[in-house]
Order: C-alpha cells, then sequence, then structure tokens
C-alpha cells in the first residue's frame, strides 16, 4: 500500500439559494453555441481540493447541493459527516440574503452543532448590480457569530481564502481535541492573496 | 489511436510520473510526483467538446495510456462527475475541464488518461 499523502480530511459543504454562484466556484471551461462539454451536461458530484495549513497537508473534499435546494430536500443525510459550511448568497439578490435566516436554521436541525460556518457574499466584482450592502452581510455574521466574507468566483476574488479560513477553523477545533497535536500559532501564508487584496471586496 | 502519438517515455520514472500532472487549460496541479503508476488497456473516454446532437450517446475517442491511482485522496486537486453507469468522469477542479480520465466505482481505481493533461 502506498502511504497516506495527506495529514487531514475535511468534509465541506456549499449550501444556498439556487444561481448564487456556489457551481461556479471558480472560472469554468467555456462553452460555445455548437457544442457543449461533456462534463457540463452530467454535472459535478464533488471535488477534492489541497491546502497546506500549519505544516499540514489537508484534503478539502467539497460538495454542491447540485440543484437540490430547489426542492427544499436538503436534509440529514446531506449535511452527515460535514465538518465545515459555506453559506453562499449573491450581493445582487436581496431574496438569496434574506434566505441565509432559513439557511441558518435548516443547519441547526439537520447539521452536527459543532460544524464550522462561514457565509460569503458571492459575485462582488458587479458592483453595478449590487443590492445587498457589505454591512449587512457583516450584521448577520456577527448576530451569528459567524465568519463572513465577500467573494467573486467571476473574478476569482477571495475564495481561495474563503476555503483556506473555513479549514483553519475546522483545524483549529480539530487540533484542540487531539491533546498529541499542539496548536501552534504560526501565520498561515497568504502571499497569493496579497494579489486580490486591492480588490472591490477588501 | 491518439494517444499513440506522443511518446511519454521520458514522463514515467520507476513506473510513477516523473513529473506534476496538470490541467491542460488552466495549469492547475492534479497529481504530485511520483503519485501514481503508469497503466496500459484500452477505454472508450468521451470528448471533451461533444456536439449537441450527440445526446446520451456521447461520442468517445479510444485512451490507452493512463496514471493509475488506488486512493481519490492522492490527487493534489480533482473533480468528480456525477455517476453515470459504474463510472464517475474525472475533471479538473478549477476550470472543470475535462473528462482526463474516469474513476471505476467497484474497485475504487481512478485512471487519468495522459493524453488529456500536461507534464511539467
Amino acid at each position: 500500500m502506498a502511504k497516506k499523502t495527506y495529514d487531514l480530511l475535511f468534509k465541506l459543504l456549499l449550501i444556498g439559494d439556487s444561481g448564487v454562484g456556489k457551481t461556479c466556484i471558480l472560472f469554468r471551461f467555456s462553452d460555445d453555441a455548437f457544442t457543449t462539454t461533456f462534463i457540463s451536461t452530467i454535472g459535478i458530484d464533488f471535488k477534492i481540493k489541497t491546502v497546506e495549513l500549519r505544516g499540514k497537508k489537508i484534503k478539502l473534499q467539497i460538495w454542491d447541493t447540485a440543484g437540490q435546494e430547489r426542492f427544499h430536500t436538503i436534509t440529514t443525510s446531506y449535511y452527515r459527516g460535514a465538518m465545515g459550511i459555506m453559506l453562499v448568497y449573491d450581493i445582487t439578490n436581496e431574496k438569496s440574503f434574506e434566505n441565509i435566516v432559513k439557511w441558518l436554521r435548516n443547519i441547526d436541525e439537520h447539521a452536527n452543532e459543532d460544524v464550522e460556518k462561514m457565509i460569503l457574499g458571492n459575485k462582488c466584482d458587479m458592483t453595478d448590480k449590487r443590492i445587498v450592502s457589505k454591512e449587512r452581510g457583516e450584521t448577520i455574521a456577527r448576530e451569528h457569530g459567524i465568519r463572513f466574507m465577500e467573494t467573486s468566483a467571476k473574478a476569482n476574488i477571495n475564495i481561495e481564502r474563503a476555503f483556506n479560513e473555513l479549514a483553519e477553523a475546522i483545524l483549529d477545533k480539530t487540533a484542540g481535541k487531539d491533546p498529541g497535536d499542539h496548536v501552534d500559532r504560526v501565520m498561515v501564508d497568504r502571499r497569493q492573496q496579497s494579489s486580490t487584496s486591492k480588490s472591490c471586496c477588501n | 489511436m491518439p494517444d499513440c502519438n506522443e511518446n511519454y517515455g521520458s514522463e514515467i520514472y520507476e513506473g510513477k510520473n516523473l513529473r506534476s500532472v496538470k490541467c491542460k487549460f488552466c495549469n492547475s496541479v492534479i497529481l504530485t510526483p511520483g503519485t501514481a503508476t503508469f497503466t496500459t488497456f484500452e477505454f472508450q473516454l468521451p470528448l471533451i467538446k461533444q456536439t449537441k446532437i450527440a445526446g446520451a450517446n456521447p461520442e468517445t475517442e479510444c485512451v490507452s495510456l493512463f496514471w493509475s491511482v488506488n486512493d481519490m485522496f492522492t490527487f493534489q486537486n480533482v473533480g468528480f462527475s456525477n455517476t453515470v453507469a459504474s463510472t464517475k468522469y474525472l475533471t479538473c477542479a478549477d476550470c472543470e475541464a475535462g473528462p482526463i480520465g474516469y474513476h471505476d466505482i467497484p474497485s475504487k481505481m481512478s485512471y487519468v488518461a495522459l493524453s488529456r493533461v500536461r507534464h511539467s
């Protein structure tokens, strides 16, 4: 058997209304008018991404609700084993923001109670169509004691940082539970974020 | 077969991938060096781009050179499609280009086609 190539495995979920951009979490392979890509037809189930935090190689397994939210069928089985949840709304869509409270209730009902949550206000590149101010996002997050960030999947703003922060929060909890695992306070390397820090979201 | 036109001999070292396996389109790292085993067999892999009339019978090509991976968490970054029969197709995790290969659910083995990725 090959030796394990990672230290920790975190299961993460993306949750939110349809059309808030959960699926286009990053730039996607473009279709043109006459062809379609095979993958866009069948859809993606989950992704595996590797991040390195505090010298630990962490595998993130990221699941998308894949349209289930349209039928309000997100239940316990979807949340099972989830250690982190990205709760996404669209800053150009008031309803998707109002529904964050509903999603929080759904998470409380079905997910593990110590699941780490983060609210993302997506599409922050669309400044001219903005309806939900950044302050409102910050307020709701503060009220629920949850991390908050504005992101743009299209312009690739804060996406990587959001996943790193969520993973780090889970790592804090995991480390706390394992007595053999000391938590050191080394800052995570965020140099790659410096290029995005002058963006509209900061 | 389309993937036999290129010489991949220099990419294989002691049966493993000598260099990183990356996405052809966006350079996202799929496998780090030395983590996958070279394997040959024939498989009909759907084309990345399909003409719209293809519908339920996607156009495929025969691919025969693969990097095989027995634990899905060996991948640095990768996407898994929804299930089709006993298969999940593999994609780039960042730009979602694919299939770059497939995952066989019964055996839990994953196979990345050498012709659908870049080595660097």
